[in-house]
């Protein structure tokens, strides 16, 4: 091997720990990234497999009845490829474990051969033909209640009770998030999803030779909007709800959505982080090679030139960046396929297609040789273009001053704190860079912890402020207001307030979207719309208020005025003016005064669901009186609402995120060690000559140290400041239809972000110190590097 | 570079420098430091020359200036006839690498590398070197070959530094206190390593030192002082370093 090559690994052996300190900030960068392409793309790629494996439609529509040939007409149309026709029925649960009132759908099974929507068994088995008692339910609910086949349960459909055996658990695409109507949050405890054969459910649901639901894929190339007038005019007659495709099917609708939430943290997190230590790499290469000034005019002294000892010190930093590329590229696969097996049971996938394109590896080394090769030749350049006369002395003393501190009149300091504050004073920009070193890897700190503020604060806006009810009730469909007595008369229930919930498509210009509008009560004390700073907001008695994303999807403002087409009731579409946009960060809606909804519905003055303020000890009583009503279709508690949010939609964002908090403190720890340590390397001649001059270690370590405190101290006010405009930046990027992150910072984020970069710079600091009281005073001062 | 020499040939003996009113200006930015103030200087091929002169007088400068490690505010100096005060960045670097030999007063060495290592890391850029080890053995230190700069005393140091200029068969060997961090003794020991090479390798070699006893090894001595060139005196004979004292 060639000398210089020796000493190259002599040299990376000789400052090991910074070495590693290095690679470990430069791999935590690249894990994010792998780690989160990882994910993503495991999780899409899956996704598409189960889609296509399990024959997922393309469209759906629902109706309200229609005998079996009709099915055949909208198989004829051009486009469509095939269509299913199926009885779905409302239903509901006695589940004698859980108080709550169980509501369900249930869904007549698959019945040819290549027909959509395939089951995959977990456990049990698919009901038997001619087994008329038999159904099996939905994985999500069996595993909420821990449900295994076989068992019996008692189920109401169309006010007739049954028992049925429960033979097997299934899961299938259409239902891997299951929402109640009406509900805003996944629910899989209160609302349940199962399936049986047909001809006893048609039997029950008085559905005989009819259905009530079409499902279909469409020829390649074809889109649903280009069926959907035909089908719709097909259906029409007979209660058609208007064809929908995937991207308004409520579980592909919240699963797209959770992984558009995903894909954007799994984007902004690794191109902050990657930034963040790409530029720390640079700066902690160029101060390392910074030190080797003396050993560059050597070589060069000697006749290499100025290519080859930059080659040389590339090398160099090639190994560490190597070290980095290959610790993140590792660190990141196992991590990103350990979350992806985390996802895969949070979705209930039957398996996991783990997957990483080549693309994020080479993206990755790219990142990794520009960032440690720029501040490598940077360097290097710069201490090459000295001549080697001047380079090869031991750099002049510098030129210091009187600090300011010093000359605003703090003259009491001992001679080793005025060395403190003259040395940060005299070189400014390394003063400032380290400062951004540690600011920064604070700042992803904030960035990680920010998450669970921003889900805490969500909640809170949403269940504290916003949805002030104890129970909400949903009507099977609409019913009159007397309906309100019954509800005040249950024990406990203390008030009662209506509201209307229709489906409606909202239409502004070519933006349309489907959602519901809700009709509350103006003065309404449990269902409140608020603003911004959480302040209620009027509902007037016209017009329609829309929450804030809602109307940046449409494009619209208040004053603009909408097209309303009411799914069902009426039909009827109207031009409604938008009233107002009222800000919530939990999905998107539409909201009117009840009255106002009632009017265009032509429905008299009709409610579909309640809000009560109850006292929950008579929970129990209350839920057994609900179940015992025939018009209750389904009920909600807010603990209930709260628990599964954070169950479902919370936990996958906060599993990403509590990954990243520990790779900003790797990042964290790596930049204040190496710090700490090029200080050291920068100043042992100084020191040790302050010891020969007969300073105690603790003296000369307090010279070095003290200037790191000096310099932590500052970074990480300016580090928590970084953090929060990050989250905001991250906030901004990450709206989506399910959340609007709010940019909300919790005080113990900002102290658990200090506390991390305090104990690693203690911590480094003690190693350091270590390394100061062992200076080998007569080496320092013999060699001249 | 090392072509076109004929015009001087005629000399009587060949001037492998020639440097012909050589300043040096260091701007401090409120002073200016006038390290050379018009030096005019030779060094004949296979000569040994001593420079002499105050703390302070521009020695350093000269000789940095000469081994293409600094470069000349003002003047020209020729090496075998071509101006390297107008060299480019590259050329110089070309001219160190194959004809100058360094010695620095305070070594510096690679911490990182052996002895040996050390004399590799230049043999292994040169175009007709000597084996490390041979050069280590020229110096006496055929035995330390395998130590670290830190494992080794001053003027074993000082004698690897020697090997690895000598090592590459330079045509100058440029030498800035080779002893000033040396004891007497030790101090001969360097001195006769250099003097051998002088005369074994034929290398034009200057010397720098404090140290007026060294001065007899020379065949000229130039004094210094100030940024001039004060006197030059030729010995009429080159005493051994072993009969050096100080
Ligand atoms: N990099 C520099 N910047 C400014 N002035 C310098 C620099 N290097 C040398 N000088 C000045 O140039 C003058 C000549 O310095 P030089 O090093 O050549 O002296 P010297 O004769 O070698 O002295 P010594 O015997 O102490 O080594 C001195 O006054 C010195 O202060
Ligand atoms: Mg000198």
């Amino acid at each position: 091997m060639r000398a210089l090559d020796i000493k190259l690994f002599r040299d990376l052996w000789h400052v090991r720990g910074q070495v590693i300190a290095i690679a470990c900030v430069l791999g935590a960068g690249i894990a994010t990234y792998v780690m989160s392409a990882a994910t993503l793309d495991s999780l899409l790629t899956t996704q598409a497999s189960l889609y296509r494996q399990y024959r997922f439609p393309e469209f759906f529509v629902g109706l309200k009845r229609a005998p079996a040939s009709v099915r055949d007409r909208v198989a004829a149309l051009p486009g469509v490829q095939v269509v299913e026709d199926r009885v779905i029925a409302p239903a509901n649960i006695e589940l004698p474990s859980y108080a709550m009132p169980v509501s369900g759908s249930i869904i007549s099974l698959p019945e040819h051969a290549g027909a959509l929507n395939l089951l995959h068994v977990h456990a049990g088995r698919l009901p038997e033909p001619g087994r008329d008692n038999e159904a099996v339910v939905s994985d999500g609910f069996a595993k909420a209640h821990k449900l295994i086949p076989d068992f019996p349960l008692n189920i109401t459909i169309n006010g007739k009770k049954k028992v049925f055996r429960i033979v097997g658990v299934v899961s299938t695409p259409e239902v891997i998030y299951q929402l109640a109507p009406g509900s805003i949050v996944p629910d899989f405890k209160s609302y349940c999803i199962l399936w049986m054969q047909r001809e006893p459910l048609e039997a029950a649901y008085n559905m005989t030779g009819a259905f009530n639901e079409l499902v279909g894929t469409l020829t390649p190339g074809t889109q649903v909007e280009d069926v959907a007038a035909a089908i719709d005019a097909i259906l029409r007659p007979y209660g058609g709800q208007g064809v929908f495709g995937r991207e308004t099917q409520i579980s592909h609708r919240y699963l797209s959505e959770e992984f558009k939430q995903l894909g954007v943290m799994a984007t902004v997190f690794p191109v902050i982080f990657l930034s963040v230590a790409a530029f720390l790499l640079n700066v902690v290469v160029g101060r390392l090679m910074a030190t080797q000034r003396g050993q560059i005019a050597i070589l060069k002294a000697f006749g290499y030139s100025t290519a080859s000892v930059v080659w040389h010190f590339l090398k160099f930093t090639a190994v560490i960046a190597a070290l980095g590329l290959a610790l993140g590229i590792a660190g990141g696969h196992w991590l990103g396929s350990g979350m992806a097996q985390l996802y895969k049971d949070v979705y209930r996938f039957p398996y996991l297609e783990f997957s990483l394109r080549p693309g994020v590896l080479l993206v990755s080394a790219l990142v990794s040789i520009v960032a440690a090769g720029v501040g490598t030749v940077v360097s290097v350049m710069r201490s090459a273009a000295e001549s080697p006369a001047v380079a090869m002395q031991p750099a002049p003393p510098g030129t210091y001053n009187i600090s300011l501190m010093e000359r605003l009149g703090a003259r009491w300091f001992a001679q080793p704190t005025r060395m403190i504050l003259r040395n940060i004073e005299r070189r400014p920009m390394k003063s400032l860079m380290s400062i951004g070193g540690v600011a920064m890897s604070t700042g992803i700190l904030v960035l990680g912890g920010f998450w669970g503020d921003a889900v805490d604060y969500m909640v809170f806006a949403q269940l504290r402020r916003a949805q002030l009810e104890d129970i909400s009730v949903t009507f099977v469909g609409p019913v009159s207001n007397r309906a309100l007595y019954s509800l005040a008369s249950l024990p406990g229930v203390s008030y009662v307030e209506p509201t209307r919930s229709v489906a409606a498509r909202l239409r502004f210009e070519q933006n349309s979207y489907r959602t519901a509008i809700t009709g509350i009560e103006p003065e309404g004390r449990l269902r409140r719309l608020l603003n911004d700073k959480l302040q209620p907001v009027e509902v007037p008695p016209e017009g329609i208020l829309l929450t804030d994303h809602l109307g940046k999807m449409l494009g619209v403002k208040p004053g603009d005025t909408l097209t309303v087409e009411l799914l069902e009731g009426s039909r009827a579409v109207r031009q409604v003016p938008v009233a107002a946009l009222v800000s919530e960060y939990i999905g998107v809606a539409g909201y009117m005064h009840r009255d106002s909804l009632n009017r265009v519905l032509r429905e008299g003055d009709s409610l579909s669901g309640a809000f009560l303020q109850a006292d929950m000890s008579y929970a129990p009583e209350i839920y057994r009186r609900l179940k015992a009503m025939p018009a209750v279709a389904g009920t909600g508690a807010r603990a209930q609402a709260l628990e599964s949010f954070y169950e479902t939609i919370a936990k996958q964002m906060l599993t990403f995120a509590f990954f990243n908090v520990i790779l900003a403190s790797t990042i964290a720890i790596g930049v204040v060690y190496n710090t700490v340590r090029i200080a050291l390397s920068e100043r042992s001649r100084e020191l040790a000559s302050l010891r020969v001059l007969g300073y105690t270690r603790g003296e000369v370590a307090y010279i070095l140290l003290g200037e790191l405190a000096v310099l932590v101290f500052l970074a990480i006010p300016a580090g928590l400041l970084f953090g929060r405009w990050l989250a905001g930046v991250m906030a901004q990027m990450s709206q989506t239809e399910l959340f609007r992150v709010p940019v909300v910072v919790d005080p113990s984020t900002y102290a658990l972000a200090a506390l991390v970069v305090a104990v690693s710079t203690v911590v480094s600091a003690a190693a350091v110190g270590r390394k100061v009281s062992h200076l080998d005073l007569v080496e320092v001062l013999k060699a001249r590097e | 570079m090392a072509g076109g020499t004929s015009t001087l040939e005629s000399v009587v003996a060949e001037a492998v420098f020639s440097a012909r009113g050589v300043t040096k200006v260091y701007d401090m930015g409120e002073v200016q430091v006038h390290a050379l103030r018009g030096v005019d200087l030779e060094l004949f091929a296979g000569e040994m020359m001593v420079l002499l002169g105050p703390s302070g007088s521009g020695k350093s400068t000269i000789l940095n200036i000469l081994g293409g490690l600094d470069r000349a505010s003002g003047g020209t100096v020729l090496y075998r006839g071509l101006d390297i005060t107008k060299a480019r960045d590259k050329e110089l670097t070309q001219y160190r690498r194959r004809h100058v030999g360094f010695v620095f007063q305070f070594y510096n060495l690679i911490p990182s590398l052996t002895a040996l290592e050390n004399v590799a890391a230049v043999t292994e850029i040169a175009d007709n070197p000597m084996k490390p080890a041979e050069a280590l053995e020229m110096v006496g230190l055929g035995d330390r070959m395998h130590h670290f700069p830190s494992q080794l005393s001053g003027g074993q140091q000082q004698r690897v530094a020697i090997a690895r200029a000598i090592a590459k068969r330079p045509s100058v060997l440029l030498c800035d206190e080779p002893t000033g961090a040396l004891d007497s003794e030790t101090g001969v020991i360097v001195l006769e390593a250099i003097d051998r090479v002088n005369k074994e390798l034929r290398a034009a070699t200057a010397v720098i030192t404090h140290n007026a006893d060294i001065a007899g090894m020379a065949d000229r001595v130039v004094h210094m002082s100030n940024g001039h060139v004060t006197t030059v005196e030729q010995n009429e004979k080159r005493r051994s370093p072993k009969d050096l004292h100080w």
